[in-house]
């Protein structure tokens, strides 16, 4: 009978011929077809953007940091959300280098950056970011270097500890996949890559006009304004999902350069007891909030071995989620060491995050070295011989000497520094 | 040559150039022969004189050095009481500014004598941004400015200021130089940190002649760490040892090829394999003694299972 009125239908269109088909239809499974465009029933959908990808262990939409070597340390990347501090080293040599990985990054991704400065220009600073080692060139590149940093006896296979030669190597070889890019710090981003990408700069002397009345609250005005710069940006751009319409997600990096510096009009590196001491803990309070909600990841370099306040370092630690200390061997005793003759400094993680776990994610490698070598920034373990107590003597005996070299003849309050002598 | 001209050349490199004195070795004198040496070079020179009267500051100077510079003095009335028409509106930051916006064309030098007294009345934040904003007027790369380059000079003291300003304002500075000396001889550390190199000290002995012009010395015989005395050598520990360090070229052959014992290696595999070529390769000597039953039978003949 149905057969006949569906011959009967003849040329009828054919959704009716389905409809009969369907009523005849023994079982009650339907294949789900295909969604067009995403409606509020359907399944959980993975938001696909460029330059990200989930990580292994807790499901986080991880970026890359712009080191390769760097995000196997964090457990596969920055998660979105997070705020990834460096503790600068001293003299600024080797921070502005990661800094400006991260944005190369973004722009190698295609994501909008951010970029904070209270120093420079952020023009100036996209002219010099480095550029991108691309997949053909990089294997090249990579391995000359490696050939170039092997000395001969490290070629002689290991004869007597035989089995050490089974064990994974710290150094992984270049990628080339969409995730995590190697950088030539040699060169210049070409210029074409930047016009092509969206950008936003915030840059503190125009932004802030010298005669403004400093009100008594509790944020400094420059904090503010670039809080206020942040939200702006977010909400005009949707990366909190409050422009459903667009169709394209992307993800937002910001960058904020010598954050708590002086030039910030924050006092915590000249004074130990400044006026507003809580100005930035604030700041990172309110930031890790405008980032929570929305699709965007922060790094953040810092001066503080200029803060004069251990308490504010410690605060500032807990309020930010990956906090990552640069120690440049520059001026200090290590530099004419042999142990680490070849390496520029150490680097010192000093947290990761527990983003919706119990457990972190932590590498068990905890010393490691980096170096600047002609073209590429490495991360290496480094190999420490065991710690004699001879040693470990000598340099208690030189902290406490220059900690008397210190107090001086400058009265209590100067001659907080290092060491908080009570008397 | 190269090294003599460090000092010489502080000003031409531009930016925020510190000079830390002390008590024992004052630093107004190399101030004023800095002051002396640009002015000489033809830049327009401008003086903060906030810590000595004018008279004191230009006490030295001959009267065509006088006519160059511009003086602008906060030590007569620092708080403006007087309420004058020379009064500088804005103080000493206002005069920084003012000097930046109308700067001609052409290298523009200066000096504040001292920064400390700035440091000491001022928010160390305000005068950060403000050293900062003169200092980097011309900041944009690679271009050959049509503003001078601006060199600020600042005399600090290094007594009276605790840590967090010296580091505040050392990070902000682009070269420093610390007063010391030994034996009447002064001399000069410089410091000098170029953006994106590492920094480069040297040290440069010098004096200041009487009418401030800069002389540069190569410094007292004895200048760096004392070295040990050259007639005795130095001691070899590996003679006369009673072992042997090295190996002969022979010796690290032999040690190459020699198959260690954990390692299963084919001729390894071949010794195990291979069938024992002569038995009777050694023999047991035994000699029975009186408490010895040399029976032949099988004790376990006996038992019935």
């Amino acid at each position: 009978m149905a057969a006949v009125a569906s011959c009967g239908s003849g040329a009828g269109s054919t959704g009716s011929a389905v409809a009969t088909a369907s009523k005849s239809n023994v079982t009650s499974f339907q294949r789900r077809g295909p969604r067009a465009s995403g409606t509020n029933d359907s399944g959980p959908r993975l938001v696909s953007i460029a330059g990200t990808r989930p990580s292994v262990r807790n499901g986080q939409l991880l970026v890359s940091t712009g080191l390769p070597a760097l995000d196997q340390l964090l457990g596969g990347g920055l998660a979105i959300g997070t705020v990834l501090l460096i503790e600068e080293d001293k003299y600024n040599i080797y921070s502005p280098l990661l800094f400006k990985c991260f944005l190369a990054e973004g722009i190698v991704n295609g994501h909008t950056l951010l970029v904070a400065s209270a120093k420079e220009d952020p023009a100036n600073i996209l002219q010099e970011l480095p550029a991108p080692l691309l997949d053909d060139n990089s294997k090249k590149e990579f391995d000359e270097d490696v050939y170039n940093h092997k000395t001969p006896e490290s070629n002689i296979k290991m004869k007597i500890a035989w089995r050490y030669q089974l064990l994974p190597k710290m150094e992984i070889g270049p990628v080339s996949s969409r995730f995590g890019h190697y950088y030539d710090a040699s060169k210049r981003i070409p210029q074409e890559l930047i016009e092509a990408s969206n950008w936003h700069g915030f840059f503190l002397p125009e932004k802030i006009s010298s005669t403004l009345k400093v009100e008594p609250c509790s944020l400094t005005p420059g904090y503010i304004k670039l809080l206020q710069f942040i939200q702006n940006i977010i909400s005009e751009e949707g990366f909190d999902g409050s422009n459903p319409q667009k169709k394209q997600r992307n993800v937002l990096r910001i960058g904020i350069q010598n954050l708590g510096s002086p030039l910030w009009g924050d006092d915590i590196c000249c004074a130990e007891n400044g006026s507003n001491s809580h100005s930035l803990t604030k700041f990172l309070y309110v930031l890790r909030g405008l980032l929570r909600t929305s699709l965007s990841a922060c790094i953040i370099t810092m001066p503080t071995h200029l803060i004069q306040n251990k308490a504010i370092i410690a605060r500032v630690t807990n309020l930010s989620d990956i906090v990552i200390g640069l120690e440049s061997f520059i001026g200090s005793e290590r530099e004419t060491n042999p142990l680490y003759k070849d390496y520029h400094g150490l680097i010192h993680i000093r947290q990761i995050p527990r983003l919706n776990n119990l457990i972190c994610d932590e590498s068990d490698v905890k010393d490691l070295a980096f170096k600047l070598k002609r073209k590429l920034f490495t991360i290496e373990r480094l190999h420490l011989p065991p710690d004699l107590s001879d040693t470990v003597s000598r340099s208690s005996k030189q902290d406490l000497a220059e900690s008397t070299k210190r107090l001086g003849p400058g009265c209590g309050m100067m001659a907080g520094g290092k060491k908080h002598l009570d008397f | 040559g190269r090294e003599l001209g460090m000092l010489d050349s502080l000003l031409s490199l531009g930016g925020l150039v510190l000079l830390w004195d002390s008590v024992e070795w004052e630093g107004r004198s190399l101030l004023k022969a800095l002051v002396k040496k640009s002015a000489l070079c033809g830049e327009q020179v401008h003086i903060l004189g906030c810590e000595v009267s004018e008279e004191e500051f230009r006490e030295g100077f001959d009267s065509d050095i006088n006519n160059r510079l511009v003086y602008h003095d906060f030590f007569r009335d620092p708080l403006n009481w007087s309420k004058t028409e020379e009064a500088l509106p804005g103080g000493p930051l206002g005069a920084l500014r003012a000097i930046c916006k109308r700067t001609d064309p052409g290298p523009v030098t200066i000096a504040l004598d001292s920064l400390s007294w700035l440091l000491l009345h001022l928010p160390c934040t305000t005068l950060c941004q403000a050293l900062h904003a003169v200092s980097h007027q011309d900041s944009c790369p690679g271009d050959s400015s049509p503003v001078g380059k601006v060199s600020v000079l600042g005399l600090l003291h290094e007594e009276l200021h605790g840590p967090g300003p010296v580091g505040a304002l050392s990070s902000l500075a682009q070269t420093e130089v610390t007063l010391g000396g030994t034996k009447g001889q002064a001399s000069a550390h410089i410091l000098c940190r170029r953006p994106r190199q590492r920094p480069t000290d040297q040290t440069q002995w010098f004096s200041i002649l009487p009418d401030f012009s800069l002389d540069l010395q190569e410094g007292p015989s004895v200048e760096s760490q004392p070295c040990s005395d050259p007639h005795i050598p130095p001691v070899d520990p590996t003679t006369h040892l009673t072992f042997n360090l090295h190996l002969s070229k022979k010796e690290r052959e032999a040690r190459d090829s020699l198959i260690l014992p954990f390692q299963f290696s084919s001729e390894k595999q071949q010794a195990l394999l291979r069938p024992r070529p002569g038995q009777a390769t050694s023999h047991i000597f035994y000699e029975p003694d009186a408490y010895d039953d040399l029976d032949q039978e099988d004790p376990d003949d006996d038992l019935d299972i």
